[in-house]
């Protein structure tokens, strides 16, 4: 009887979680902490010289990661545009690549 | 009259340069600067290193660093003069005084709220040898520049 019992309470549990997975799954999805690498390790000066610090920011393709999936913060992706562009300028970063 | 300025020029020269040929580039630079009463703080070889993108017919280069202290005129004659020079194929020249000063009082501002918070709190002013060794052991939250920091992948 009890056996009975656990193993119908198991199986609703068990539909249940599907169910909430289709609802609300997305947005747990991946979530990360989403901190600003340059405040956390506290890096003052971006140097355009520091290819690989900004490497890490330009994905494959070439382009400049967003701040919403780098998590880094406003004033530090202003620093890390403008080192980018110019580490560009000298062929340290691509600005295209495929 | 004109304001003494810290740049910093960096050029590309194909891999099959000379020694001598790059000397040769090397002292016409300094004569450049000596011309404008400036002076070289430092030079550097990164020697030969992959271009991130094709250059003309161009893989590789070899990278020089100079740090230059000297005028702002100083800095559209060298501009002017490297696009000249064919041996060069690609040059830089980026102000960096006040960047790094813009940090250097960044570092020290935090410093100082740093200690501040720690007589508050009844400590000294500077963390102990022992308090720093602690804290680095405790440090195993992987979000060190050994775990790589690429963001979400999406």
């Amino acid at each position: 009887m009890s056996d009975f019992d656990n193993r119908d309470k198991g199986g609703r549990g068990g539909s249940r979680d599907k169910d909430d997975k289709k609802g609300g799954g997305r947005r747990t999805f991946f979530r990360r902490r989403r901190v600003c690498k340059f405040c956390v390790e506290k890096i003052d000066y971006i140097s355009y010289k520091d290819v690989k610090l900004i490497a890490s920011f330009v994905p494959e393709r070439g382009k400049i990661q967003p701040r919403r999936i780098s998590g880094v913060c406003a004033t530090h992706q202003r620093a890390l545009q403008r080192a980018i562009k110019r580490a560009r300028q000298i062929a340290l970063v691509p600005y295209v690549s495929d | 009259m004109s304001a003494v300025r810290q740049y910093e020029l960096i050029y590309i020269v194909p891999p099959e340069t000379t020694e001598e040929a790059l000397a040769e580039l090397q002292t016409q630079v300094e004569a450049i600067t000596q011309r404008f009463s400036a002076t070289i703080e430092k030079t550097e070889n990164w020697g030969r290193r992959k271009l991130a993108y094709e250059i003309g017919p161009h893989r590789d280069g070899i990278y020089v660093l100079h740090v230059i202290n000297g005028p702002a005129a100083l800095v559209t004659e060298l501009d002017r003069r490297l696009r000249v020079f064919d041996l060069v194929i690609r040059h830089i020249v980026v102000r960096v005084d006040l960047d790094l000063a813009i940090a250097e009082r960044a570092r020290t501002r935090r410093k100082a709220s740093m200690s501040a918070r720690r007589v508050r709190r009844g400590l000294p002013p500077e963390p102990t040898e022992q308090e720093r060794i602690r804290r680095s052991e405790d440090d195993d939250d992987m979000d060190g520049p050994e775990m790589g920091f690429r963001g979400g992948d999406r």
